[in-house]
């Protein structure tokens, strides 16, 4: 049994210790917005926060998650739609949709820290994700929308 | 498909009546599913007769679209239910689409199928869905004039509302609807009698309204296939065997696999409709524990016929064929193109080769199967789901009526999910261990198991006058059929020389709209590989390598002639006779991604060059011109090369949704680009080289070029805008790099290996 705190939520799952979180949160959890892509932390669709952090969780053992704050796509705007979300459909970003999530907690984990990113930080801390549409341009956008957004919030 | 002027069902159309009828929901308007007498609008809101329904307006004013067309990001739902909406002159935001089962009544009109892909569905559906929108219309405005006791020719309708202009009275659909007063039976000729708006008055087509899917895809709402969930549900992953098709299951060894908890069963699938040879299926309570067993299995396979074969024998294979005049059937001949080459003042001969490629949708290919009341019901993404279902059905041996496949959100289509590989190992291993299963397929799974793009094979002779002008062309396409293996007869073309039906999907494109008087296009079936290597369609298809060759050889013709490549392609499109229109349109948009690109007028330094391309992708009765000018840094010594900036103009006639139709344009542009550089799978000992995103790898955010899209909307019949950007890329690039450093290149993918090779050659 292992102990873990997901979007704010005290949960408990009967699972092995090795279990790919990834797994836990879509099965055990039923919190589906977090995707398989490829399994080896290779494509990004699988991305969540640990404590603030972007982490591959197919990559991710389940044990290693407890005593962390694990965040997915579904508590990242909970209360709110967090700022890329709004920049996601200001810029209708998504074609088929599926590797969005991991995208955009990626590019969260980014802004969490760096709310001026210049392009090339932008490329570099984005280039594990794969899109297979190819949605990159719309991508950067959004972000470097999102930053300006969350720069005027602290301005204001 | 072919030739959509065959399709039998566009006739069946106009027969059909359109059926405007109250039920308990609210108002249901479709055209109906065979021919119709006056009574039944009636039938149809009492729930007894079931029309083909294509959207419905509820009490409230919601107007729900029933969209036969799979969503996998090119927002084809938005832009049919913005078609309807426009000429129904309803309110936007109160807009939404659903997805509809395998249900024949589903179909799609002129396509007599649930079948997505072409880049049709907007040019197919625009005249029935704007005429299904316009009937309600007209009828709303009616009953709503009656209802407030004023003269209909006085009244119009904006924003869901009938309004009499006189009075300002006005009153909303969702009461009309209500009032029950909205029943009427369209006959065929009143439907073609309405007069649809002119393009001056649309309202929602043409503008860049957001698109209705994109909201539940940042939030980890939209449901994938692979998101499905029954009761009682277990889990499958497939294990597949060494060879891509023949192999036969030998022996099985579940005793550690039985050790794994949550193990469930081994299941060996007899797949009666040979869609995949030699699989497994390991159930098990959770995905992880049935990864976990299937890695403790032990299976000893026959690799059957196959498993020698490899990228080499399959050329072999194709260059014996391409030798043998008796081979393959001709898609075009005209003229004497043998005489004119063997008389002409200079020949040009050349082979071009692409890879073979595959889908890698970022959604592995999965399928929940579940059986329920005398049903199976089957959910998952999928782009033909009315032969999605037929397969599942003859897989299990039941009534093709009896599954019912449930439309999800697709994780990337491409045509990967135009195959119905993915519901054999749900349905039969959920027969088997008589409860729901879902399977979802490994990356290594999926990229190994890929219906691809087939290794081509295409050799061309050009004759060239003493002018420099091209008098014939005889052009050769080896390959796999990735059509011809699903066995639909309507879905292949005749041969022009009686020889019997052919794929067209392998020769798309290379009927072009140059003016040549004697040319020849010849279709082969490479049997080995399509043995082999079961192929599929790849976003685009045929012109993927068509154009390849086509756009390639016209610059080496240009190059031979001692012209200029871009003046060479204009006299080239001289519009004559057949190639009136067509020709005239694809050379203004090679005109404008030239004129934009700065071609001819930049000094570029040396090693740079901007080389041009332009197609009429995806099929001649399907054009859409495009045109695309790349420009490209080579560094001679390595062939190392960097693609600076691609300028592309699409003249799409009519841009339904300019925001959708640039971000299609976006993604299949460096789709071209991916294809043409980054994306190489090989066959060897009959298995696909590829396991995960390490060994076959798509375009990465870090290798975007600069990129410059036109959009050309001249008021033309809107055309599809999903696939024909991958396919003027390439060649674009290529001849580029001949532009930049003088090197030819005739492979696909580029690589500065093959740059450097054709730099000493």
């Amino acid at each position: 049994m292992v102990m873990l705190s997901v979007n704010g939520q005290a949960r408990q799952v009967e699972v092995a210790d090795d279990t790919p979180l990834l797994w836990v949160i879509r099965e055990q959890l039923g919190m589906t917005g977090t995707k398989f892509g490829c399994g080896a932390g290779l494509c990004g669709a699988c991305t969540i926060h640990l404590d603030g952090e972007a982490v591959r969780s197919c990559q991710t053992s389940v044990v290693d998650a407890a005593g962390k704050q694990v965040t997915t796509i579904e508590g990242l705007g909970a209360k709110e739609p967090h700022v890329l979300q709004t920049a996601w459909i200001a810029e209708q970003v998504p074609q088929c949709g599926y590797c969005q999530s991991g995208q955009i907690m990626q590019a969260a984990a980014l802004l969490a820290r760096n709310d001026n990113p210049t392009r090339e930080e932008v490329v570099a801390h984005m280039d594990g994700n794969l899109c297979r549409c190819m949605t990159y341009a719309r991508i950067q956008r959004a972000i470097m929308r999102a930053a300006g957004e969350l720069r005027a919030q602290k301005g204001a | 498909m072919g030739k959509m002027d065959r399709w039998p069902e566009r006739a069946t159309l106009n027969r059909r009546a359109f059926l405007i009828g109250t039920g308990a929901t609210g108002l249901l308007l479709g055209y109906s599913a065979m021919r119709t007498g006056p009574h039944e609008a009636k039938a149809l809101g009492a729930g007894s007769f079931e029309p083909t329904v294509w959207y419905t307006i509820a009490p409230d004013g919601k107007v729900t679209v029933v969209c036969g067309k799979a969503e996998m990001g090119q927002h084809v739902s938005s832009a049919m239910a913005q078609i309807v909406a426009d000429e129904l002159e309803a309110d936007w935001r109160k807009v939404a689409v659903v997805f509809p089962t395998n249900d024949p009544k589903f179909n799609d009109p002129l396509l007599g199928a649930q079948i997505t892909g072409g880049s049709w569905s907007v040019r197919m559906n625009f005249d029935p869905m704007s005429r299904a929108g316009a009937a309600g219309r007209v009828t709303l405005v009616k009953a709503g004039a009656e209802i407030m006791g004023v003269p209909e020719a006085e009244c119009f309708a904006q924003n869901s509302q009938v309004i009499h202009g006189k009075s300002g009275k006005r009153i909303g659909y969702g009461p009309i609807v209500g009032s029950g007063k909205a029943d009427r039976t369209w006959t065929p000729d009143e439907l073609k009698a309405i007069k649809l708006k002119p393009a001056s008055q649309y309202k929602l087509i043409g503008q860049s309204v957001p698109q209705l899917d994109v909201p539940a895809k940042t939030d980890g709402t939209a449901a994938f296939g692979i998101d499905a969930a029954v009761p009682d549900m277990l889990y499958g992953k497939p294990v597949v065997p060494p060879v891509r098709y023949g192999a036969t299951v030998k022996s099985v060894d579940d005793s550690a696999a039985r050790k794994v908890p949550g193990f469930v069963k081994v299941v060996v699938l007899d797949d009666k409709t040979a869609t995949i040879t030699g699989w497994l299926v390991v159930v098990a309570r959770s995905y992880p524990a049935a990864k976990a067993a299937a890695e403790a299995l032990k299976v000893e396979w026959d690799k059957g016929p196959n498993a020698a074969v490899s990228d080499e024998t399959i050329i072999r294979e194709a260059k014996r064929l391409q030798l043998d005049p008796s081979a393959g059937q001709f898609f075009v001949k005209a003229g004497d193109p043998g005489a004119a080459v063997a008389g002409a003042a200079k020949v040009v001969e050349a082979e071009y080769f692409t890879s073979i490629n595959i889908h890698a949708a970022l959604e592995p290919m999965n399928a929940l199967a579940e059986q329920k009341d005398g049903h199976w019901h089957i959910y998952t993404g999928n782009q033909f789901a009315t032969r999605t279902g037929g397969i599942a059905a003859a897989a299990l041996g039941v009534d093709p009526k009896t599954v019912v496949v449930h439309q999800h959100y697709l994780g990337g289509g491409f045509g990967r999910r135009l195959d119905a590989d993915m519901v054999i190992p749900a349905v039969l291993a959920a027969k088997d261990v008589g409860k729901p299963v879902k399977v979802i397929y490994a990356r290594e799974d999926d990229m190994q198991m890929d219906f691809t793009r087939p290794l081509t094979y295409q050799k061309v002779r050009a004759g060239l006058d003493g002018d420099g002008r091209l008098v014939g062309l005889e052009h050769d396409v080896v390959c796999a059929w990735p059509t011809a293996r699903w066995g639909i007869p309507e879905f292949l073309t005749p041969s022009v020389d009686k020889k019997g039906a052919l794929d067209s999907f392998v020769v798309n494109g290379a009927d072009f709209w140059y003016t040549v008087p004697n040319h020849q296009v010849r279709a082969v079936l490479n049997e080995v590989a399509q043995r082999a290597t079961p192929s599929g369609q790849l976003r685009s298809v045929a012109p993927g390598w068509t154009f390849w060759a086509v756009e390639s050889l016209i610059d080496e013709l240009a190059a031979a002639a001692g012209k200029d490549p871009v003046d060479f392609r204009l006299a080239l499109l001289d519009g004559a006779g057949a190639n009136a229109v067509g020709a005239k349109r694809l050379a203004n948009a090679l005109r404008t991604a030239v004129g934009r690109s700065g071609y001819g007028a930049l000094a570029l330094p040396k090693g740079q060059g901007i080389g041009v391309a332009c197609v009429s992708s995806q099929e001649r009765a399907t054009a859409t011109w495009t045109a695309c000018a790349a420009q490209v840094d080579v560094e001679p010594d390595s062939g190392a090369f960097k693609v600076n900036r691609l300028t592309i103009a699409m003249d799409v006639g009519t841009a339904v949704n300019p925001d959708g139709v640039r971000a299609q344009i976006e993604g299949s542009v460096l789709w071209g680009l991916s294809l043409a550089l980054y994306e190489h799978a090989t066959l060897e000992g009959g298995a696909l080289q590829v396991a995960n995103f390490d060994s076959y790898t798509p375009l990465r955010m870090s290798q975007v070029p600069d990129i410059d899209i036109s959009i050309i909307a001249n008021g033309e019949p809107p055309s599809g805008c999903g696939e024909p950007g991958v396919t003027v890329v390439a060649p674009a690039i290529a001849n580029a790099i001949f532009r930049a450093a003088g090197a030819r290149v005739r492979s696909l993918p580029i690589t500065p290996e093959t740059v450097k090779a054709a730099i000493k050659a």
